[in-house]
């Protein structure tokens, strides 16, 4: 198992185009962890804000009586890829890691390959 | 209830805490409601009785079986850190796992300690933490999410009215399925436990469980706080007019809550 700082690093360095990324409990919106962001991407404001995105598609899945668990939520804006990935694990339960990405440099399909491997070895 | 979260302490203690960072403090700030401990003007550790112990906080995200942390916690005479520690060192906790519940707890923690009605605030130098000192968070960050913790709560809900109080459940919704994580609150909230009782049976920070409180209380899942009883009222001989007696001294009726929730419903199928 590694720890916050390592994942974060591991996502900041191992993945192309990655701008900012942070660890969120999203019971309570606050970032346990952040590394990157800028001053046009403040990742404690991101991480509770896009907490009620979680929570309101949890509602959602729940209110459609679908059994299923989310895997990652992608949010495409004009120059980045925001991309949520909710740590399912018994372990992790209630926590997810955000990842903003320069949608230029980014190649999609390989970071959220990366960052399943991320979620896989912050896991016990 | 006061419609604006109490503020007014907030200030003295927010510029105790930024000053002791400045000056690169070392030592223990003292609450009624809790302890914060600084080394080199950064927070270390924080206690409050109010929040949920690191122990608890360990078992209850599933990591560890509640009868191994009573063990280490035995051989340890009682210190959760140390415990935590060893717990490490054999290798039935990992790392990463605990570094994640001691923030957590000491954010949990922070809220109660810095919380208004907290009393005055002391600061011993030198006095430091019993066992290992697993982080550090500037004091910045600490003040910051205390007070986002603080608006958020405010805007789901004003008023810590629910917050002491046990928690009662409302009458169930089947159009509106609560979260997996709220039905486990639900299901034991017997009328007795208050949401810190919640918090601890459940293993999650006390701080997780108001807000949850609250909302539920807004889903009408949980009854909302009942207003101070009224005084009876006097024999009706004064030619009032029915509406006009129904009313509190203050002049506002009761707010009918399942009228108000059945107005909200009709609202939000219209957007």
């Amino acid at each position: 198992m590694i720890n916050t700082e390592t994942a974060l690093k591991e996502a900041m360095t191992g993945i192309e185009g990655a701008l900012g990324a942070a660890l969120v409990d999203y019971s309570s919106g606050m970032a346990l962890g952040t590394l990157g962001g800028n001053k046009e991407l403040d990742l404690s404001v991101a991480a509770a804000g896009n907490t009620d995105v979680v929570r309101a598609k949890v509602r959602t899945m729940e209110m459609l009586g679908l059994k299923d668990e989310i895997e990652d939520i992608l949010i495409t804006l004009g120059g980045q890829y925001h991309l949520i990935r909710l740590l399912k694990s018994r372990n992790n339960s209630g926590l997810f890691l955000y990842l903003a990405l320069d949608k230029d440099r980014a190649n999609l399909a390989m970071a959220r390959h990366q960052l399943k491997r991320i979620e896989a070895e912050l896991d016990v | 209830m006061t419609p604006v979260a109490d503020t007014s302490e907030l200030p003295s203690r927010t510029s105790m805490l930024r000053r002791l960072a400045e000056e690169r403090a070392g030592g223990v700030l003292e609450r009624s409601t809790g302890l914060l401990y600084l080394v080199d003007g950064r927070v270390v550790h924080a206690e409050s009785e109010a929040a949920t112990a690191l122990g608890q906080l360990v078992v209850g995200s599933g990591r560890l079986a509640k009868a191994d942390w009573d063990e280490a916690l035995e051989r340890c005479g009682g210190d959760s850190r140390r415990a935590a520690d060893h717990l490490v060192k054999d290798g039935q906790l990992a790392d990463g796992a605990l570094e994640l519940c001691r923030l957590t707890a000491l954010f949990d923690a922070a809220y109660f300690a810095l919380a208004p009605g907290g009393g005055a605030a002391r600061f011993r130098h030198g006095v430091t933490s019993e066992g290992g000192l697993g982080l550090s968070v500037p004091a910045d960050r600490v003040l910051a999410e205390v007070s986002r913790r603080r608006a958020l709560l405010h805007s789901l809900w004003p008023g810590p009215s629910m917050d002491h109080h046990p928690v009662v459940r409302g009458r169930p919704r089947p159009d509106r399925p609560p979260s997996v994580r709220l039905r486990e609150l639900l299901d034991l909230a017997d009328g007795e436990r208050t949401p810190a009782d919640l918090a601890r049976a459940l293993g999650r920070p006390a701080f997780h469980v108001l807000l949850e409180v609250r909302r539920l209380a807004v889903a009408g899942l949980v009854e909302p706080p009942r207003p101070p009883a009224r005084r009876p009222t006097a024999p009706t001989r004064t030619g009032r007019s029915p509406a006009a007696r129904s009313r509190a001294p203050d002049g506002f009726a009761a707010p009918d809550i399942a009228l108000l929730q059945r107005v909200r419903d009709g609202l939000e199928a219209c957007l």
